[in-house]
C-alpha cells in the first residue's frame, strides 16, 4: 500500500494524545474497536491503508508503535475497549518500569539502550509497507521519556531512514503556570534541538493555548487531559484528512509539507481548529460558511499556540505560509469569494520576500461522523511569531541554568558526564538561531539576510540593503 | 436528396389496356397528332352542323358536350392537344355551328379541361414512383372524378329522357365547375414542377389558404390536403413513435446517413453520428416547419434506445393519432407529447441505468485528478518507464502499473476504475493543441512554428483515456475525451514539476543539521520555495478556480436538463470553458507557463545533484561518526558547499531566470485578462497581483 506512514506514540502525552487520534480515525473510517471494518462503513473513497494495515482476518490495525518507560498509560490502553486494536507486538514498555523521571538525560540514554528492541518494531513495521512515506512522533517535550526519548528517537531515526519525511505532534508545556517539573526548560530546550536538526515537521501543540481554548472558547473552568487531549487529536486528524480522503491536492505527506515549510529549519506550524466542540458538551451551533471559517481560523484566539509577545512585536509578526484544510460539504465559489474578502479586508499579515497566499485543499468528511456544524476547517500554518515560544523556553532556560539549578540529575548520565554542559551551550545556540532566522523572515530582506557575509549575522531588519555577491 | 429507392414498375397488364383505367386520354396524344392535318374529322360527316336548324343543333351540341366532358371526342367538337405539352388543350367546335350555341358549349370548356388535366394528372400520378403523397392525392382526387362521372351520367340521362337544354348543362355544371377548376390549377402546378412528398402538401395548403374566401373550394382543398397528408402522417406516425423510417419513396424530411455508425463515437475524434447520421433534409412540409427539430431528435432519442436494446415506444392512444386537422393543432400537441415522453425516457435511461453522472464524476476523479492519490503512487512505481523516450515506452508496462497503482488506492472502491488505460501520445502538449483546429485556439504570430522539444519523454505525452460504451458516448464522445485527456496531460506534467520540487525540497530538509544560512544552500531552499509556491499557485489555480466550480456549474445544471441534447450542450461548455481557462486555448501564454515549468525541474533535477555530490565528499571522510552528525562535524560540509562558487553561481542564475519569466507573464496576463477574465485571477495565485502584501 502506498505512501504509508508510521506513528510513534513516546511517552505518557505522546501515548495519550495517540490513543485519541486512533480513536478519531476509527470513528471516521468506520472501523470498530477491534480493528473490525462496520457494516455501515461500506462508502469507499477514503484511504484506510495509509495509517492502518490490514491483518489475514482483514481486521485494521493501526501502524501504531507505542512506547513508554513506564507502565502506566499503556496499561491504561490494554484495559481499554481498544486493547485488540493495536498490534501487541508493537506495545514496548521498558522492563524496569521505572519511567525517566523527567530527565531528558534519563529518557535518552534510556532510548540509546533499547534502540535494538524499538528499531526492530520500527523495521518490521517499515518492511510491512511498500513505500513508507514517513513517520510521525507523538510526544511532549517537557517530561522525561517523550521528550528525551523522542529525541533519540528522531535521531536514530534522521540517520536510519534519511529519505523518509519525520513529522512531530509536539506538545509544549504550560509555560504560564508553576509546572510540577521543575527542569522543564532543560528538557524542553534539549528536545527544541533535536525538533529542530532532525525532524522534518513540527506541528506545535501549545499547552498554555489548548488550556486557554478550553477554558475560554469551550467554557470549560478545569480542562482535563482528556479534554486537551480531544483538541489534539481533532487536529491531528483534521491534519491528516487531505492523506486519508484523497483530492486534487495534497495527497501526499510530503507534497502537504513542502508547500508550507520554507526553509529547511524553519519547520514548526501552528494550527488552528474551527468550530471547536469536545465530547458531550452542548456547545451552541454557529451557521458556517467558508468565510467564516477561515476568518475565524484567522483569529488567535482559535490558533493553538500562544503568543507571548509584546503588542509592538506581535505586530511584526507574519505568515510565512497557510494551507486551509476546510471539510465538508462546500460551493467551490464560496472559496473563491472567502479569499478574495480576506484579500480586500487584508486580514492577513504575510511576509513580504517571496510569495505568499492562503492555500486551501477541500476534503471530504467522513460519512460516518455525524457533525452539528456543515464546514469545518483546519489551518496549518507557518507563522514568524512561533518565535516567542522559543524565545519564552530560551528565557526560562537562561534563568535556571544562571542557579545552576538541578543539573546533577543530568551529570549522571554519559552526555554530561564529567560536567560536559557543552550540549545545553549547542541546543542554546540552535534554538537562539531559528529565533533569529524566523524573526529575520519578518524583514523584507530576508533573501539577502546573511548572504553578503556568512560570519556576520545580520541582527536586526532592514540591514542588508544592496545587491548581491552573486560569488560570495 | 439523393433517394435511391427502387420502386416497383406498373405491371403490364395495365399498360396494354389503356381503357381499363383513364389513360387513353394520354394516347390520344398520338392520335389527335395525326388528326393535325385535318383538324377537323368532319369527312366521316356527312354535313356541317349548321345545316340544321338551331333546336336540332343544340341537340347536337348538348351530347356533343356530355362526351367532350369525359374526354372523348364529339362530332363536331374535338379535342386537341398542343404537340409536347400535355396540359394544353384546345377545343375546336364546328365552324358553322349558332354563334350563341356555340359561345355556351365554349364556356364550358375549361370544365372539360379541367376534367381531361385532372384525370392525366391522376392517371400519371397513380404511378408507382411517384411516392404516396401523389398516390394519395391520385385516390382522393379520383374519388371527385367519380362523382364528377356520375354527374355527367345524370345528366346524359336527364338529356335521354329529353330534360335538358345546353342553358339546363351549364347551370347544373356550376357547382362542380369551380372545384375542378380549382383542382386543376393546383394540379397544373404540381405536373409543371413534378413536386412529390412535402412539396404537394405545401402546394394544396398554399392553394387551400388562398382560396380561403370560396368556401367550397377551400373544404374541397383542404379535405386533399387532409387525404393527401394522411400518408404522410403515416410514416411521420412511425417516426415519431417508434423511430423507424418507413420512407419507400424518400418523401419524408429525415434522411437516414446508415455510413455513419455509433462505433464512431468512441474512436474519432470528429465523429459526425450524433449530428448528422439523421438529418433534416430539404422540403419540410409547411405545417411542420417549425417543429421539425423536434422531430427529428424525438426520433434519434426513440433509436438511441432501440440500439441500446430498449424497444421503447410511446404510448399510443386514441387521441394519440396524427390528424393534421382541425385548428386545435392537435398534431402539434402529439409530438410535443412524443418529444417529452422519448426525451424523458432516454434521460432517465441515460442517468439511471448508464449512470451518466456516475461516470462523468469517475472520469473527474481520474482524468482531472480530484482523486489523485492514485497518482502519486503511479508516478512512484511508473517513474522510469515514463521518464523513457516515447519510442522507447511500453504501454502495455505502463497498463500494469496504472491498474496497480488504481488497485491499491482509493480508486480500488471505485467499480469504473477498470475502464481506465494508459495512452502515450506522440507529440507535446503544446504541438498537439496546434493539431486541434477546432478549438479556437488563439493564434499568436509564431503559432506555426511550434517546436517539439528536442526529446520529449513520456511525462510529457503521457495520457490516461477511458473507455465509454455507447449509449454514454453520445455525451463522452472521444472528442470530449480528447479535451480531458488535455487537461489530464497539463495537470500531469504540473504534478510531475511539483513531485520533482518535493524531491529538492527533501534534499533541502536532508541538510539542514548544517548552519547553512548566508550560503547558497539557503538561497536555493528560498528558490524552492518561490517554485514550489508558482507551481502549487499554478495547480491551485486550476483545480479550485477551474475545475472545480466548472463542474460544480455543470453538475447543477445536468440535474435539470430536460434532455439528451441539453446534457451535451452541458457537458460540450464546461469542457471548452475548462479548457480555456486551463490556458490550453492561449499558446502564448501556455509556452510561458511550460518555459516555467522546465525550469523549475532543471533546477530540481540539478540541485539535487548539487546538494546530494556536495555532502558525498565529506560522508565518506567520517564514516566513523557518520552515525550522528553533529553541527560541528558538519560545518567542513558546510565549507564545502559555500566554497563551491559554481553551484552558487548556478542558483543563483536559476533564480534570475526564474523570476524574470515569472515578471513577464505579468503583462501577458493582464492585457489578455480584458478578453478572459479569470486571468486575473491566474495572476492573482501565481504573481500575487492584487494581494497587496
Amino acid at each position: 500500500m502506498p505512501r504509508e506512514i508510521i506513528t510513534l506514540q513516546v511517552g505518557q502525552c505522546g501515548n495519550q494524545i495517540g490513543m485519541e487520534f486512533w480513536k478519531q480515525l476509527c470513528l471516521e473510517h468506520g472501523i470498530s474497536r477491534d480493528g473490525i471494518l462496520e457494516d455501515f462503513a461500506t462508502q469507499g473513497g477514503d484511504r484506510k491503508d495509509v495509517f492502518f494495515y490490514q491483518a489475514d482476518d482483514q481486521h485494521y490495525i493501526p501502524r501504531a508503535l507505542l512506547i513508554d518507560l513506564e507502565p502506566r498509560v499503556i496499561n491504561g490502553i490494554q484495559n481499554s475497549e481498544y486493547r485488540n486494536l493495536y498490534n501487541h507486538e508493537n506495545i514496548f514498555v521498558s522492563d524496569h518500569g521505572g519511567g525517566a523521571g523527567n530527565n531528558w538525560a534519563s529518557g535518552y540514554h534510556q532510548g540509546k539502550g533499547v534502540e535494538e528492541d524499538i528499531m526492530d518494531m520500527i523495521d518490521r513495521e517499515a518492511d510491512g509497507s511498500d513505500s513508507l512515506e514517513g513517520f510521525v512522533l507523538c510526544h511532549s517535550i517537557a517530561g522525561g521519556t517523550g521528550s528525551g526519548m523522542g529525541s533519540y528517537l528522531l535521531e536514530t531515526l534522521n540517520d536510519r531512514y534519511s529519505k523518509k519525511l519525520v513529522q512531530t505532534y509536539s506538545v509544549f508545556p504550560n509555560q504560564m503556570e508553576t509546572s510540577d517539573v521543575v527542569v522543564q526548560p532543560y528538557n524542553s530546550l534539549l528536545t527544541l534541538k533535536r525538533l529542530t536538526l532532525n525532524a522534518d515537521c513540527v506541528v506545535v501543540l501549545d499547552n498554555t493555548a489548548l488550556n486557554r481554548i478550553a477554558v475560554e472558547r469551550l467554557h470549560l473552568a478545569n480542562p482535563t487531559f482528556a479534554q486537551t487531549n480531544s483538541l489534539v487529536s481533532t487536529v491531528m486528524s483534521a491534519s491528516t484528512t487531505t492523506l486519508r480522503y484523497p483530492g486534487y491536492m495534497n495527497n501526499d505527506l510530503v507534497g502537504l509539507l513542502a508547500s508550507l515549510i520554507p526553509t529547511p529549519r524553519c519547520h514548526f506550524l501552528m494550527t488552528g481548529y474551527t468550530p471547536l466542540t469536545v465530547e458531550r458538551q452542548a456547545n451552541v451551533i454557529r451557521k458556517t460558511t467558508v468565510l467564516d471559517v477561515m476568518r475565524r481560523l484567522l483569529q488567535t484566539k482559535n490558533i493553538m499556540v500562544s503568543s507571548y509577545a509584546r503588542t509592538k512585536e506581535a505586530s511584526q509578526a507574519k505568515y510565512i505560509s497557510i494551507l486551509n484544510i476546510i471539510q465538508g460539504e462546500v460551493d467551490p465559489t464560496q472559496v473563491h469569494e472567502s479569499l478574495q474578502r480576506i484579500r480586500e479586508r487584508k486580514l492577513v499579515n504575510f511576509i513580504e520576500w517571496g510569495p505568499a497566499s492562503i492555500q486551501v485543499a477541500l476534503s471530504r468528511k467522513s460519512p460516518y461522523v455525524q457533525t452539528a456544524h456543515r464546514v469545518s476547517g483546519l489551518m496549518l500554518a507557518s507563522h514568524t511569531s512561533i518565535r516567542h515560544l522559543f524565545s519564552k523556553c530560551l528565557s526560562q532556560y537562561e534563568k535556571l541554568r544562571k542557579k545552576q539549578a538541578f543539573l546533577d540529575n543530568y551529570r549522571k548520565f554519559p552526555m554530561f558526564a564529567d560536567n560536559d554542559l557543552s550540549e545545553f551551550d549547542e541546543s542554546r545556540d540552535i534554538i537562539e538561531s531559528l529565533v533569529d532566522e524566523y524573526k529575520a523572515c519578518e524583514s523584507p530582506d530576508y533573501i539577502k539576510w546573511g548572504m553578503e557575509d556568512p560570519d556576520n549575522l545580520l541582527t536586526g531588519e532592514g540591514n542588508a540593503t544592496g545587491t548581491v555577491d552573486p560569488k560570495l | 436528396m439523393e433517394t435511391t429507392t427502387s420502386c416497383p414498375s406498373t405491371p403490364r397488364w395495365n399498360m396494354e389496356r389503356p381503357y381499363l383505367t383513364g389513360r387513353f386520354h394520354l394516347e390520344t396524344k398520338a392520335t389527335s397528332r395525326l388528326a393535325e392535318t385535318k383538324p377537323f374529322s368532319s369527312a366521316r360527316l356527312e354535313r356541317a352542323i349548321g345545316c340544321y336548324n338551331v333546336a336540332v343543333q343544340e341537340l347536337i351540341v348538348v351530347d356533343d358536350l356530355l362526351s367532350v366532358m369525359v374526354g372523348i371526342e364529339g362530332r363536331y367538337i374535338s379535342i386537341k392537344r398542343v404537340c409536347g405539352k400535355d396540359e394544353v388543350i384546345t377545343f375546336w367546335v364546328d365552324a358553322s355551328m349558332d354563334l350563341a350555341l356555340q359561345e355556351l358549349a365554349k364556356r364550358l370548356f375549361p370544365l372539360c379541361e379541367s376534367f381531361l388535366l385532372t384525370d392525366q394528372f391522376v392517371e400519371s400520378r397513380s404511378q408507382f414512383k411517384n411516392g404516396l403523397v401523389n398516390h394519395a392525392f391520385a385516390a382522393a382526387i379520383r374519388a371527385l372524378l367519380l362523382d364528377y362521372q356520375a354527374m355527367v351520367a345524370q345528366l346524359e340521362h336527364q338529356f335521354r329522357l329529353g330534360r335538358l337544354s345546353i342553358h339546363g348543362l351549364w347551370f347544373y355544371c356550376q357547382p362542380m365547375m369551380g372545384s375542378m377548376l380549382a383542382l386543376s390549377s393546383v394540379i397544373q402546378k404540381a405536373s409543371a414542377n413534378n413536386f412529390t412528398g412535402s412539396a404537394v402538401l405545401n402546394l394544396l395548403q398554399s392553394q387551400a389558404k388562398t382560396m380561403a374566401g370560396d368556401n367550397a373550394v377551400r373544404s374541397l382543398l383542404e379535405k386533399m390536403t387532409q387525404s393527401a397528408s394522411n400518408a404522410y402522417l403515416g410514416i411521420l406516425e412511425r417516426w415519431v413513435y417508434e423511430g423507424v423510417i418507413d420512407d419507400p419513396y424518400g418523401e419524408f424530411f429525415i434522411a437516414e446517413n446508415k455510413l455513419l455508425q455509433k462505433e464512431s463515437l468512441t474512436q474519432d475524434y470528429d465523429a459526425k453520428y450524433w449530428g448528422q447520421r439523421y438529418s433534416l433534409k430539404d422540403g419540410i412540409p409547411s405545417f411542420l416547419a417549425n417543429i421539425a427539430g423536434a422531430i427529428l431528435t424525438t426520433g434519434k432519442y426513440l433509436n438511441v434506445m432501440r440500439e441500446c436494446g430498449h424497444n421503447v415506444q410511446v404510448p399510443v392512444s386514441d387521441n394519440s393519432k396524427l390528424m393534421t386537422f382541425g385548428s386545435n393543432h392537435h398534431y402539434l400537441e402529439c409530438i410535443k407529447a412524443a418529444y417529452e415522453f422519448a426525451s424523458g425516457e432516454l434521460l432517465n435511461l441515460i442517468k439511471e441505468k448508464y449512470d451518466l453522472i456516475g461516470k462523468l464524476r469517475s472520469i473527474k476523479h481520474y482524468l482531472l485528478l480530484d482523486q489523485g492519490d492514485f497518482l502519486v503512487h503511479f508516478m512512484d512505481i511508473a517513474r522510469d518507464e515514463l521518464s523513457k523516450k516515447i519510442d522507447e515506452i511500453s504501454v502495455e508496462k505502463l497498463q500494469s502499473l496504472l491498474d496497480l497503482a488504481l488497485r491499491s488506492t482509493a480508486a480500488a472502491a471505485d467499480p469504473c476504475h477498470e475502464d481506465l488505460t494508459c495512452f502515450v501520445d506522440n507529440s507535446s502538449l503544446l504541438k498537439k493543441l496546434g493539431s486541434l483546429k477546432d478549438l479556437e485556439i488563439r493564434t499568436v504570430s509564431d503559432v506555426g512554428d511550434i517546436e517539439e522539444p528536442v526529446s520529449i519523454t513520456g511525462l510529457e505525452t503521457f495520457s490516461l483515456s477511458y473507455k465509454v460504451q455507447w449509449p454514454l458516448s453520445i455525451v463522452i464522445s472521444r472528442k470530449a475525451l480528447t479535451k480531458y485527456q488535455l487537461i489530464f496531460r497539463f495537470l500531469f506534467h504540473c504534478k510531475h514539476v511539483d513531485r520533482q520540487l518535493c524531491g529538492a525540497w527533501q534534499v533541502h530538509q536532508g541538510v539542514r543539521a548544517l548552519n547553512a544560512h548566508g550560503t547558497a544552500i539557503s538561497r536555493s531552499s528560498l528558490l524552492c520555495r518561490s517554485m514550489l509556491k508558482f507551481i502549487n499557485s499554478l495547480l491551485h489555480y486550476l483545480t479550485f478556480e477551474v475545475l472545480e466550480p466548472n463542474w460544480h456549474v455543470m453538475h447543477n445544471r445536468l440535474q435539470t436538463a430536460k434532455s439528451l441534447d441539453e446534457v451535451i450542450q452541458h457537458h460540450d461548455f464546461f469542457l471548452n470553458k475548462c479548457l480555456r481557462e486551463c490556458l490550453l486555448l492561449l499558446p502564448e501564454l501556455l509556452k510561458k507557463v511550460e518555459r516555467l515549468k522546465s525550469l523549475c525541474v532543471q533546477y530540481a533535477v540539478a540541485t539535487q545533484w548539487f546538494i546530494s555530490s556536495s555532502l558525498d565528499i565529506p560522508k565518506l571522510d567520517e564514516s566513523s561518526v557518520a552515525k550522528k552528525w553533529t553541527s560541528r562535524s558538519l560545518s567542513k560540509v558546510q565549507k564545502v558547499m559555500t566554497r563551491d562558487a559554481a553551484v552558487t553561481e548556478s542558483i543563483l542564475k536559476f533564480e534570475r531566470e526564474f523570476n524574470a519569466e515569472l515578471q513577464s507573464l505579468g503583462p501577458i496576463l493582464s492585457n489578455s485578462s480584458q478578453t478572459e477574465p479569470h486571468l486575473t485571477l491566474l495572476g492573482q495565485w501565481i504573481l500575487g497581483i492584487g494581494n497587496d502584501h
